[in-house]
């Protein structure tokens, strides 16, 4: 039998963080790349911590709309900010894992002391999407750019159609199913039972948290304003759950469809990025430390023909984390669960409190049971931020350290984000 | 006392007029200081202005950025009939801006144009059109653009003209530009600058040039972009253009570390033409 336990290795320190507020697709950021906000954000981490022209140990961060010309992302972005230009750097890539995983990259390394310091990010952009030709006309583009001869040049250009001039825009759907994100969501809150009422009462809840917040100063140590842009604009502190039940459903069909451009996230352009350290080093510098990274862990399900919804992989991941840390799903005083979709959030929650699912799908002798609902996106979530697929990690990651360093040492935080293709990541941040 | 303007003048119709007008010029240079109040920046120009010289897009504006809003001033005051030299024909040849602190995208700048220093060159006279921003009252940012008129005298008395701007050596190639043969088009529609000489061979063989020139505020603007990230807060960025940068041109772009900021130069890849030397350093408090 495989040892599962872990090997004996220091724990990461999340430092701090910094994001530029999430703006709605095509509004306040419609003109800036990747590049120019995944920069904008580390030069905002690095001014918070005064880390101008130093060299960190590795920056890891990633877009999950990317241009082929993004190849280096990361590189390029820490070559244009005020970071020292000797800091290597790498993309990840986990659909809206992303951030999250590039944070638990950046503290295993850390962990294992092959680094001190780096920083974990995220970018995406919905605005300044990648365009791509069509399969057909990207053939016909290789062939005319190989052919030798006047005659090859034209036999290829005669290739082209009318047809394949139109460009092949991103869509947030699976490449396998073809359904969207949200039309997938959908069929798992109408397994789940999932109602529109406590949807949208969810919803209610991220925004009126997100704007408390805000107003208390939460943010004030994790948001740079960019592009005149100080507070998300996705934010709506009058939202109400009135408000909220005069929507038409976007996804799912017929009678039973529940889900809305209320309790769903909508695109959104923005980066996060997240300063880890070992203790020394932040002790060197004199920076605190809000929290650790203690564990991590990932899953996937068979979305396409398994029978498993496709953003239900964070209810598998989790019992094997809290297995491993001998810990209970009760056993924490923050939980920040990814809301993708309001009914993401309920649904996976229904399914750690049904025995039958906890049993047959987790293998496990009892449900995990419930969470204390005021202990959920205290501070907001996605619902009210947006959600730039790769930032998302990194705001989480920063937020929830802060709320632990508030509340104060030996508090425990889950973090649980559901991506595309059926993965999901969890992690657990101590004080 | 400055003339205040309500809006930028029109780039275009000025050049018209320096056509129709370039006749019967002459005497001393006017004391004419133009102004314009209260001007923020649109952020849609700033992000044509960030993607067409490669800067990267933030609040910060770049260095070059307000001359974007003071060069119409300065293009008017040019083409007035009371300015002595024929707008036609006048070089830029060396540009120094000043970053006095940096200047935020949402600040309203007051802006001022005049021109000073009519001075005599070995092959003509010079002149120097000067620009400040200034935000509640302090200044911000200046810039001191001096053109050359071939062939013009300078009124008698006049001091020698200063265009030279010393670098060290710069050898080593940091990056290699491809300048296509749009270039000066692309950035004559973010910067407003028609130019003729700019546009297409055509037109700028109609003033006598080869071929189409590249913009040299655009040249600057680009060695900015690459510095990116590694250029201090208050600067002080000085460029002399040398040669004029054909379109299109491989260009090498050499940069060089010195105490205080970075030595750069842009030359063509092959022939080594050097189009643009300049020094970029901190700006100390001077007051």
């Amino acid at each position: 039998m495989a040892d599962n336990s872990k090997p004996a290795t220091r724990k990461a320190a999340i430092v701090g963080g910094n994001r530029i507020p999430f703006a709605r697709s095509n509004t306040a950021y419609a003109q800036a790349s990747n590049q120019d906000m995944l920069t904008a954000t580390l030069d905002g981490l690095v001014a918070r911590f005064g880390l101008q022209g130093e060299q960190v140990g590795e920056v890891v961060a990633g877009a999950v709309l990317k241009h082929a010309r993004d190849f280096n992302l990361t590189r390029e972005s820490v070559l244009g900010s005020t970071l020292a230009a000797t800091t290597p750097a790498y993309d990840v890539q986990q659909a809206c894992g992303t951030g999250l995983e590039a944070a638990v990259l950046v503290a295993n390394k850390i962990a294992l002391g092959q680094i001190e310091s780096g920083i974990a990010g995220g970018v995406d952009t919905t605005s300044d999407a990648p365009l791509a030709v069509g399969d057909d006309l990207r053939r016909v583009l290789i062939s005319l750019n190989n052919a030798k001869t006047v005659g090859d040049r034209l036999k290829a250009l005669a290739r082209i159609r009318p047809g394949q001039l139109v460009p092949e825009i991103p869509r947030n759907a699976e490449p396998r199913t073809g359904l969207a994100m949200g039309d997938h969501a959908a069929i798992t809150a109408k397994e789940w039972e999932i109602g529109r009422e406590e949807q949208d009462e969810l919803a209610v809840r991220s925004h009126h948290a997100m704007a408390a917040a805000y107003e208390r100063g939460f943010f004030d140590d994790l948001v740079t304003p960019y592009l005149g842009l100080a507070r998300d604009n996705n934010l709506r502190p009058d939202s109400s759950a009135e408000k909220l039940a005069t929507l038409k459903p976007v996804f799912g069909r017929g009678e039973g469809a529940t889900m809305t451009a209320g309790n769903s996230t909508p695109l959104t352009d923005g980066a996060s990025a997240v300063l880890l350290a070992s203790d020394e080093w932040a002790a060197a510098k004199g920076l605190p430390v809000l929290a650790h990274l203690v564990d991590a862990q990932t899953a996937a399900v068979d979305y396409v023909h398994g029978g498993e919804g496709l953003l239900m992989a964070p209810a598998y991941a989790m019992p094997v984390m809290l297995a491993r840390n001998g810990l209970t799903l009760q056993d924490f005083d923050f939980y920040e669960i990814h809301e993708a979709f309001a009914s993401t959030v309920l649904s996976t929650m229904k399914a750690w409190e049904d025995p039958e699912f906890c049993k047959e799908k987790l293998g496990l002798d009892a449900p995990l049971g419930s969470i204390d609902r005021s202990k959920l996106n205290v501070n907001g979530s996605s619902l009210a931020a947006g959600h730039p697929f790769a930032a998302t990690g990194g705001r989480i990651v920063a937020s929830l350290a802060k709320m632990l360093h508030e509340a104060g040492p030996g508090k425990r935080g889950l973090i649980s984000i559901c991506a595309a293709g059926g993965q999901g990541v969890v992690a657990i941040l101590e004080s | 006392m400055a003339t205040v303007l309500d809006g930028p003048p029109n780039l275009a119709a000025l050049y018209a007029r320096a056509a129709l007008t370039a006749r019967g010029r002459g005497g001393a240079l006017p004391d004419t200081h133009l102004a314009r109040h209260g001007v923020t920046v649109d952020r849609d120009h700033l992000a044509a202005y960030a993607r067409v010289c490669r800067l990267p897009l933030d609040d910060v504006l770049p260095a070059t950025y307000p001359h974007m809003l003071t060069f119409p001033l300065q293009m008017a005051l040019m083409t007035d009939r009371a300015f002595p030299l024929g707008l036609v024909g006048l070089v830029h040849v060396r540009n120094r801006i000043e970053v006095l602190r940096p200047v935020r995208a949402e600040e309203a700048l007051d802006l001022e144009v005049w021109a000073e220093r009519f001075a005599t060159h070995r092959s003509g006279a010079t002149v120097d059109l000067c620009a400040t921003a200034t935000v509640g009252g302090a200044e911000v940012w200046r810039s001191r653009s001096t053109y050359l008129s071939r062939g013009a005298t300078a009124p008698d008395g006049a001091p020698e003209a200063d265009v030279e701007v010393p670098v060290g050596a710069l050898e080593r190639v940091a990056a290699t530009w491809r300048v296509p043969d749009d270039a000066g088009r692309r950035y004559a529609k973010v910067s407003g600058d028609v130019n003729p000489i700019h546009l297409s061979g055509l037109t700028a063989k109609a003033l006598g040039f080869k071929r189409a020139i590249a913009h040299g505020m655009w040249v600057k603007a680009r060695v900015l972009g690459a510095l990116a990230g590694r250029l201090p807060e208050a600067l002080e960025f000085d460029v002399q253009f040398k040669k004029p940068l054909f379109l299109p041109s491989t260009v090498a772009l050499s940069t060089a570390e010195v105490a205080g900021g970075w030595d750069v130069a842009v030359r063509n890849a092959g022939s080594g033409t050097e189009h643009v030397v300049g020094t970029i350093r901190t700006l100390e408090e001077k007051h």
